[in-house]
């Protein structure tokens, strides 16, 4: 029987409903997350001090390229990337298969001891690993009572050690949480696999390397991509661990980003150019990795 | 029923314990919300941020109770602001457009006062001409809150950069502090590489990558990284290329010791590790920590250039002025404290100046007594009467809007001088470095 008024289904009932819990959720990002990306947006075509902004194109996208220190740190940025996040994957990678060992007593203990470094507060764990590394430092102590240095070495002084040390601090801090990862996403591979290539002859390198790796590759993609984002946008450490670097040889873009902002005179247009320079290049590679990692077309 | 009891428990354990944590997060900045009234709406109340409790804000509660005898319902409100954090909150405030969120004074580092008035001229009220006489201050230290000639801050604390050295250590290598007063770069150099070879110990040590150093250098030739019309004159500027030289080879001699970061700084000085450092005066707070060193320190002032026009043995690091926001609702009464405290009051300064060794830039407040007792810290000497009269005695600088810029590109350029570079390919590169950001 029709009647006067349209009478939803059930179907369209149960899918307004869906509507209605997602909308306030969805009002609220746009609001605060998108709202603000497109006044980025926009303030990255403007230049000026301080709040006397002008219309001016593209200029601070060209004048980016120009900048001596945000092109070093560019450098800096790729030279984390493609250092750090490798060794961190496969360190991660390596430690995920062992703690997945069944027969592996205390357990618990090992991954909990790997996590708990990503709990620590970023500010706290460089300034530690700053003093640690300082010329009358832990480190030196023990390297100049182990005989291998007659002085302190000072780490953070020099362009080469400060940039490893560094790295070091990101393996020591990120490991544990890619880690975690990896292990929920073996957890995924049924033991039974590993059973048939045990009983086939394979020894434990090549089940590694041919059953845990592929059927890792999701999780792989995932924590690679999570890495990149991390650190084209690393901060923390560049300001509490190195302060730049000597002379710019560890600074970060976003370390840039917010000198520019707060501690020069302010040109938060070029601020925030650079910052949609970070999304480009943060939006590509991931766009790459995926190309290369996801197999599921 | 009962895994569903227990996995509810859980669930709602969970969620309270992310509460918590979500509300202590944000207690500090609801709590500093409540405190960080900005301008106070009644009559007779002043908000004021401002960092260090045992300097600054114990000042201001001193000028508060001085105020109060005559204003007896004079209230003012200090919030505790670290510099980083009020020149970000500033800086936010002013671009944004909204200076509602801005107390009625803040303190400003002196050499961000150039930046922080060009860039928002609307944040800040103009001073000149109102009750308070800036002409009782040391000029050198007005200079740096004045632009296009009008006042914007009330000088505080005096900055006068000094030489401390550990008398006790400079007697082992046989020499006084007679042999280290009014000397030349060169002479300390000679003796700097004398102490250390006695007694092991660097004569100085500074903060790796930072300029402060080189600025208190250049300043005492009267030096400046910008010119009156606010150009870079780095490139073939005779008195920055003598401050670096001078600077790489106290490095390469072992004299100068540069260090990471400021607590290892402080460690050098209370742990004995160097025999002395040349800073601005307030580090008298930081040698005055370790009791154990009673007695062994003496104060003189600072080297000189040389080969290089007006070179002097006095200069000036850090110091900060008052600043009265566009924000504030009182000016009168802000201008008024100010004029009957801090820029009026020598009986003030006498109260400040024994607990916190605050000492002022308000000349005046020099000629009292209080200042011309001896401090036992360091043997009986009046230091705080020489240290005024090093006041007197400062080349102006002309600090300029990118300062800032300038300071980390120079750090930068020493950085790779003192590791080999060639100093004039990295002036230049400093200076092009600066034109850049200032957008030439």
């Amino acid at each position: 029987m029709n009647r006067a008024g349209k009478k939803l289904s059930l179907g369209q009932k149960q899918n307004l409903a869906g509507w209605a819990f997602l909308t306030p959720a969805a009002l609220l990002i746009v609001v605060m997350s998108f709202f603000p990306m497109i006044q980025a947006f926009v303030l990255s075509f403007k230049t000026g001090i301080g709040n006397r902004m002008t219309w001016t194109g593209i200029t601070n996208y060209v004048r980016m390229f120009q900048d001596q220190v945000f092109m070093q740190a560019l450098k800096n940025n790729f030279l984390y990337l493609m250092i750090q996040v490798p060794i961190m994957l496969i360190v991660a990678l390596v430690l995920a298969s062992l703690l997945n060992n069944k027969n592996l007593r205390l357990k618990g203990v090992f991954r909990t001891a790997i996590f708990l470094p990503c709990a620590t507060s970023l500010v706290s764990y460089a300034v530690i690993f700053r003093s640690l590394f300082a010329v009358d430092g832990l480190i030196n102590v023990l390297l100049i009572n182990m005989g291998i240095f007659n002085t302190g070495y000072n780490f953070l002084g020099h362009p080469f050690s400060a940039r490893v040390v560094l790295i070091l601090t990101l393996v020591w801090r990120w490991t544990g949480y890619n880690m975690v990862f990896y292990l929920s996403g073996l957890q995924n591979i049924e033991y039974s696999v590993y059973e048939a290539a045990k009983i086939d002859g394979a020894s434990p390198w090549q089940s590694f390397w041919k059953i845990t790796i592929p059927l890792l590759r999701p999780t792989i993609l995932l924590t690679a991509i999570m890495s990149t984002n991390g650190t084209l946008q690393l901060f923390d450490e560049s300001v509490n661990l190195t302060n730049g670097g000597p002379a710019n040889a560890t600074i970060t873009m976003s370390h840039y980003i917010y000198n520019v902002s707060f501690k020069y005179v302010s040109n938060f247009g070029y601020a925030a150019a650079m910052s949609y320079l970070i999304l480009i290049l943060v939006a590509v590679l991931a766009f790459v990795q995926m190309k290369v990692g996801d197999k599921r077309d | 029923m009962r895994r569903k009891m227990i996995s509810a428990i859980l669930a709602a354990t969970m969620v309270l314990s992310l509460t918590a944590c979500g509300t202590s997060a944000s207690d500090p900045t609801t709590a500093a919300k409540g405190n960080e009234a900005a301008a106070s709406g009644s009559a007779n109340e002043l908000t004021v941020w401002c960092w260090d409790p045992a300097f600054n804000i114990y000042a201001m509660e001193e000028a508060t109770k001085f105020y109060q005898k005559d204003h007896p319902d004079f209230k003012l409100n200090i919030v505790e602001t670290p510099w980083a954090d009020l020149q970000t909150k500033v800086t936010v405030a002013a671009t944004s457009g909204n200076l509602d969120s801005l107390p009625d004074i803040i303190l400003m580092q002196d050499h961000a006062f150039q930046k922080n008035v060009i860039s928002y001229p609307d944040a800040f009220v103009d001073l000149t001409g109102s009750s308070i006489s800036f002409g009782d201050f040391a000029p050198a230290k007005t200079a740096y809150s004045v632009v296009d000639g009008k006042n914007y801050g009330v000088p505080f604390d005096n900055g006068a950069a000094i030489a401390a050295y550990r008398m006790d250590v400079l007697g082992e290598a046989g020499y006084t502090t007679d042999d280290l007063t009014d000397i030349t770069w060169s002479r300390y150099l000679e003796i700097g590489k004398d102490v250390l070879a006695k007694t092991g110990k660097p004569l100085l040590s500074c903060l790796a990558g930072e300029s402060d150093l080189i600025v208190m250098m250049l300043q005492s030739a009267g030096g400046s990284f910008f010119d009156e019309n606010g150009q870079p004159m780095m490139a073939g500027n005779d008195k920055l290329k003598a401050v670096m030289e001078i600077y790489t080879e106290l490095v390469k001699n072992g004299v100068l010791v540069e260090v990471n970061s400021w607590d290892q700084y402080v460690g050098t000085i209370t742990n004995s590790m160097v025999a002395g450092t040349i800073n601005g005066c307030w580090i008298m707070a930081t040698i005055q920590t370790s009791e154990d060193q009673t007695g062994q320190w003496r104060i003189t002032n600072m080297p000189k250039l040389e080969g290089v026009s007006d070179a002097t043995n006095y200069s000036n690091q850090g110091g900060s002025s008052w600043a009265i926001t566009s924000n504030c609702k009182n000016v009168e009464l802000a201008t008024d404290f100010f004029a009957k405290t801090f820029a009026g009051s020598v009986e003030f300064y006498e109260t400040i100046l024994p607990k916190s060794g605050a000492l002022a830039t308000y000349l005046p407040a020099g000629d009292s007594s209080v200042y011309s007792e001896p401090q036992s810290f360091y043997g009986d000497v009046p230091v705080f009467e020489m240290i005024t009269e090093f006041a007197g005695k400062i080349p102006s600088s002309n600090t300029g809007v990118y300062f800032y810029e300038a300071r980390d590109a120079i750090g930068t350029a020493n950085t790779n001088v003192v590791a080999g570079a060639d100093i004039d390919s990295e002036i230049k590169t400093a200076e092009d470095t600066v034109r850049f950001t200032m957008g030439q």
